[in-house]
């Protein structure tokens, strides 16, 4: 089945490529079908392309002013000189996000658990979780450094913040969004509160789950950064690496971190994508959607 | 208004104490309403009907009758405001507790991250301790006597929508309840799936026989499945007619050319014209 719509994206794109450049199938017909498929070709292609544009402009734009940004070149080097600066910096903001993100993630997922089974909370506590979302996180993250120190504890403490809500939001929309039918077979069989949110309410939130995950992960390196750069010191992750750099007019490490940091969401986000596959190959109508 | 009195006065008529002895569903002067002050609607008014064991009676009615609110208050999703609902001489509630009623609903209502069987064993799973006086079945030869043996390991969205409602069928029959509630279980489905479906019910109904309910749209398939078509009537919804079908079981896809069959189809048709606002149905 999997075959099939790649099969179809390929020649969907096939069909894209020869309506910009006509005859452009049926020059190349006998073997290009069984290429397309293999080698994905239409898949990787265009975005590569894109990139390869973006990158062309930045290193026109760098050489003619090259106080402004470095050219690639340079971010390279600097990467290469360092590694492991780079590396222990990397580290310290993905323990910030593991530890701060994922506690923040399962907090909201309990507290969303709590208010869609006793309505009465969620009544009490949705205000507070809604000024909790309006309050910028850059101006919370000086006053929780001041409070808490330089530590770690602040850092875990923002990027936990910032995942909160997008959680909570997600994961009680999940909760609730349960297929009226299935829970009246649920109910005929006296199905205890428990198992109905085990057997049902539960798994089928999952996809709710997935989407908020999506949005929350991103977050959560904006949250660690942020959180880094309010409380700078040395070895204290990229965030901290950046404001550090920054002060010292040092365009080369900036712009390696921004690159290590954009590395690290996209690291993230397709372990989701990886995990979510395997969790949920029986969404259809969802992964139809992203 | 003396509601109670009422209602036993009601419960004394004859009709309602058929099938009293031998179990099955007694519904008694059932009433009830939505809404509140101006608003409210009568949805059911003195409704009261007997289901014997291994009985098979279809209600049909025009849309807006209560048809599916009666399926409701029988499967104990909805309360009555009035009246009484009895299975196997139980309430409601008890025998929700004791697991005595498999619901089939309008939609298969499967969970789509477990696999055909998985799914047929969930109401094993579910409410556990009401298994042990029961004969539970094999959830396999049950399928496979549903002509699903080759889906045991496929999930939901892997098969048609005729498949689906057979397995939510299946599921209903499993743990051998006494009462089967279905609320137009194929009315999703196409014309010609739809027959197939209702041999295919009526084969293993006539082999496992059930106190069902089953509410439908279609005059054919209650004449088809049906000992008893009852006839409601809207606004609010009442017992309108009801019918025997002396159709001789088992019966199979050959009832159609019986002669019973379409008189009896003609009788409810008729019955229904009478109920229905629009002249043109």
């Amino acid at each position: 089945m999997s075959d099939l719509k790649e099969h179809q994206v390929a020649v969907e794109m096939k069909v894209a490529l020869d309506a910009i450049e006509p005859g452009h199938g049926a020059r190349s017909a006998p073997a290009s079908p069984a290429a397309w498929r293999r080698l994905r070709i239409g898949i990787w292609l265009p975005p590569l392309i894109a990139f390869a544009v973006l990158a062309l402009i930045w290193e026109l734009y760098a050489h003619a002013h090259p106080y402004t940004i470095p050219s690639i070149e340079h971010i390279w080097t600097s990467l290469r000189e360092n590694p492991h600066m780079y590396w222990a910096n990397t580290l310290t903001t993905l323990r910030e996000i593991a530890i701060g993100g994922l506690s923040g993630i399962l907090a909201a997922v309990l507290l969303a658990v709590v208010m869609a089974e006793v309505p009465l909370v969620e009544r009490a506590v949705m205000p507070l979780t809604v000024v909790l979302m309006v309050t910028p996180i850059v101006a919370i993250a000086p006053a929780l450094v001041v409070a808490f120190g330089f530590g770690v504890f602040p850092k875990y403490l923002v990027t936990g913040i910032v995942v909160f809500y997008p959680m909570l939001i997600n994961s009680l929309a999940g909760l609730r969004d349960v297929d009226e039918r299935t829970l009246d077979v649920f109910s005929t069989l006296h199905a205890s509160r428990f198992e109905t949110f085990w057997r049902l309410r539960l798994p089928s939130s999952l996809p709710f789950l997935f989407a908020g995950l999506r949005i929350a992960l991103p977050l959560a390196v904006v949250g660690a950064v942020v959180a880094e750069i309010a409380a700078a010191g040395e070895q204290a992750g990229l965030g901290a690496l950046i404001s550090v750099a920054a002060s010292q007019a040092n365009l080369p490490i900036i712009w390696s971190s921004i690159v290590l940091l954009c590395l690290l969401g996209i690291v993230l986000i397709s372990v989701l994508a990886l995990i979510r596959s395997r969790i949920l190959f029986w969404d259809n109508a969802s992964s139809k959607r992203t | 208004m003396t509601s109670a009195a009422e209602a036993a006065d009601r419960q004394a008529e004859p009709v309602t104490m058929r099938g009293a002895t031998d179990g099955g569903v007694i519904v008694a002067a059932v009433t009830k309403s939505f809404g509140a002050g101006r608003e409210r609607t009568l949805v059911l008014d003195d409704v009261s009907l007997t289901i014997a064991r291994g009985e098979f009676v279809a209600i049909i009615g025009p849309s807006g009758c209560g048809k599916s609110t009666l399926l409701k208050i029988v499967a104990g999703l909805l309360d009555a405001d009035h009246g009484r609902v009895e299975i196997d001489g139980e309430s409601v509630t008890a025998a929700t507790r004791d697991k005595l009623i498999g619901l089939v609903p309008q939609s298969p209502a499967l969970l789509p991250w477990r696999t055909v069987l998985s799914n047929v064993k969930l109401p094993m799973q579910l409410n556990a301790k009401a298994n042990g006086h029961r004969t539970l079945r094999d959830p396999e030869e049950v399928l496979r006597s549903f002509g699903l043996g080759n889906a045991l390991k496929r999930y939901p969205a892997q098969l048609s929508g005729g498949m689906q409602q057979r397995v939510a069928i299946a599921r209903a029959f499993v743990f051998d309840p006494d009462v089967l509630l279905m609320d137009e279980p194929f009315s999703a489905l196409d014309e010609l799936t739809r027959e197939q479906q209702r041999v295919g019910l009526l084969e293993f109904w006539q082999s496992n026989r059930k106190a069902v309910l089953f509410i439908t749209h279609s005059v054919p398939e209650a004449v088809v499945l049906a000992d008893r078509i009852i006839v409601m009537s809207t606004h609010p919804g009442r017992v309108h007619k009801i019918f025997d079908v002396n159709l001789p079981r088992p019966r199979d896809a050959h009832v159609y050319e019986h002669e019973a069959f379409h008189s009896t189809a003609a009788d409810v048709r008729a019955a229904l014209r009478d109920v229905t606002e629009d002249p043109y149905v």
